[in-house]
């Protein structure tokens, strides 16, 4: 950790930090130019004397010229306040945190499982020599992504819990009882777990070919090391490294897959509340929403920056600033 | 069997390595331009033939089928002779349904790509062979959307803004396009450095005319590969939206007749399965063939074994 490493994380994250105040200012006007009266959607169906409609505009703040409710939103998110939530009765933070937590449960699972996976698969792909095997893993990754997560779902619904019985498909937890049950966690975490797996296995078999015919891998190999050896100590390290930004980058991925999957579930979490926030034209909660959902990738993208540099010594060297993934 | 010289020269391995040994028989050199490779793997033509299929089931199917609007059949009617892909809870056809919901995904598809192929190729080429404003741009724009997930934000938008088709597929041009842009960036980057760039700037040409005829034809290859996955991902997102709720009320796609059919998951499973086949085959076929594309044009990739 010398000064100029310091000075570039310094510059990522403040780089960071000016990306998600982009992303509360692109929000913000989206949300401006959406019809609807959120006054209207605060009382509901109950008629109301115009003077009540200009009370409550004044209270919430609605009547401010653009600007300056966009100042004072970007002020009480620094302080970690989001809004209020008026259909939950709610602080949109407390709501959301505790959405995120059930998110979290299908979405990291998920994220280790398709990760795991796909690098096993693609490093099958890469090693065989068989072609039909190769061919039949590529092609099974291909068809992997190409399936709509939300379909897979539906299919996996009616095959093993309407035809078989076997599991549940509504829900965290039987009806009544709180908390997480496992059986009611397989089946959303198949749905949402397989399409990511098939595009790791696929990036994971390129990269492998790859680094499989690089010099230094016929250097261990005239080295007498065991092919085994040469996969663990050369291949699968130096592989590591493209994968750990794709890693990184299908966290917003699978984010963005949660919400169909959640959907098809009842799963109780984020991308559910985002539907439902969608549908009932809660403002407040949907970019309270897309800010975490920000804020959680701007976090993980440095992380997978820190991860880049403890795996490549060759990075620590050099300073880099442009390393995006093509996906 | 009988001619051994010939089958030698037929199995010759094909790799950067042994380029300079092909055989000097042009007849056999040209099997190895880009569009030869290409139309010669029977997998290659098989999606070709299968995305040909669906188009003309789609767009020429509609003359021949039932009407897709009538209601005057019975009613979640399991797959039958009348109709082949059974009815939905109104009483209408299914197999006319799917030719029509097919129009609106597989324009939603092209379109979108179409839009990001044009955007990209405009930034894109723009940042990769000029830099300065438009490469800011680029970076700033691609590392806004690797931040909201497009999805999402295509997700808000449509929400928001209207979900009529001309909108979602402007919508999901706008939120899909950076991706095509950054290949189309590093292809330009890497070809304006290239010896005959070099070459017609010395000859004096104007560097606009050395961007239009020189760069940008010689970035389309993976460019062009990027735009086939783009039409597999369009159709994914855009059934993504319809299924939530977000889609066309007027022109069904396949993503609105699985919203459709979620009720009925227990009593019509041809309902779910159909659209959703129909999905996953195009969407497979368009990538299967965005690969054979990459293969084809560039022949050291996937290779190097």
């Amino acid at each position: 950790m010398n000064v100029h490493w310091l000075r570039y994380y310094g510059r990522l994250i403040g780089s960071s930090v000016l990306l998600i105040f982009v992303v509360i200012l692109v929000m913000f006007l989206l949300l401006e130019i959406a019809p609807g009266d959120p006054i209207q959607s605060l009382v509901g169906q109950v008629p109301v004397t115009e003077e009540f409609r200009r009370q409550m505009t004044a209270t919430y703040g609605l009547d401010r010229p653009l600007f300056e409710r966009f100042v004072s939103y970007v002020a009480n998110v620094a302080t970690g306040n989001l809004g209020y939530s008026f259909a939950n009765r709610e602080p949109v933070t407390e709501l959301i945190l505790q959405r995120l937590g059930n998110t979290l449960v299908l979405t990291l699972p998920s994220l280790v499982i398709s990760s795991i996976g796909g690098i096993l698969l693609g490093t099958a792909a890469a090693r065989t020599r068989s072609k039909v095997k190769d061919g039949a893993i590529s092609f099974a990754a291909v068809a992997g992504f190409s399936i709509p997560s939300f379909w897979l779902a539906l299919l996996l619904i009616m095959l093993f819990a309407v035809s078989l019985g076997w599991l549940p498909a509504q829900g965290m937890a039987s009806y009544g009882s709180k908390g997480l049950s496992v059986p009611h966690l397989i089946l959303p975490l198949i749905a949402l777990a397989i399409p990511e797996l098939a595009f790791k296995a696929r990036i994971m078999r390129s990269t492998m070919i790859g680094v499989l015919g690089e010099d230094y891998i016929d250097t261990a190999r005239s080295k007498g090391l065991s092919s085994f050896e040469i996969l663990r100590r050369h291949g699968l390290l130096n592989s590591m490294l493209p994968m750990v930004s794709v890693i990184g980058y299908s966290l917003g991925f699978t984010l963005a897959g949660a919400v169909t999957v959640e959907k098809v579930f009842g799963w109780p979490g984020m991308g559910m509340l985002l539907y439902t926030s969608i549908q009932t034209g809660e403002n407040m909660v949907v970019m309270g929403i897309l800010l975490v959902v920000a804020i959680t990738v701007v976090i993980v993208n440095i992380l997978t920056d820190l991860v880049y540099g403890l795996v490549d010594p060759r990075i620590r060297a050099r300073s880099r600033m442009s390393r995006g993934v093509n996906v | 069997m009988s001619d051994p010289v010939n089958v030698a020269a037929v199995e010759l391995p094909v790799g950067p390595a042994l380029a300079d040994q092909r055989p000097t028989d042009p007849q056999l050199y040209r099997r190895h331009s880009a569009a030869g490779e290409f139309f010669r793997r029977p997998t290659t033509v098989l999606y070709l033939v299968v995305l040909a299929a669906i188009v003309i089931f789609c767009f020429v199917g509609p003359f021949f089928s039932l009407n897709p609007s009538a209601t005057d059949f019975p009613v979640l009617a399991a797959p039958n002779s009348t109709n082949l892909a059974g009815t939905d809870s109104l009483g209408r056809d299914l197999l006319a349904r799917l030719m029509v919901g097919g129009q609106g995904s597989l324009l939603v598809g092209v379109s979108v790509a179409v839009i990001c192929l044009t955007v990209a190729l405009l930034v894109g080429g723009l940042a990769g062979f000029y830099g300065g404003v438009a490469d800011a741009v680029l970076r700033r724009v691609s590392e806004f959307f690797q931040v909201i997930p497009s999805i999402i934000l295509a997700l808000v938008a449509v929400a928001i803004i209207g979900a009529s088709l001309p909108l979602i597929i402007l919508i999901l041009g706008i939120t899909m396009w950076p991706g095509v842009a950054r290949i189309v960036r590093a292809e330009c980057m890497r070809i304006r450095e290239l010896g005959y760039v070099e070459s017609s700037r010395a000859a004096g040409f104007s560097s606009f005319r050395i961007f239009w005829s020189d760069v940008l034809p010689n970035a389309f290859p993976p460019v062009l590969v990027a735009t086939t996955l783009t039409v597999g991902r369009a159709i994914l997102a855009e059934s993504s939206l319809a299924f939530l709720g977000l889609g066309d009320a007027n022109r069904p796609s396949w993503g609105a007749l699985l919203f459709d059919a979620q009720s009925y998951m227990q009593t019509a499973w041809w309902l779910t399965l159909l659209p959703g086949i129909a999905i996953f085959i195009v969407v497979l076929s368009a990538n299967m063939l965005g690969d054979a594309l990459n293969d084809s044009l560039n022949p050291t990739l996937g290779r190097v074994k």
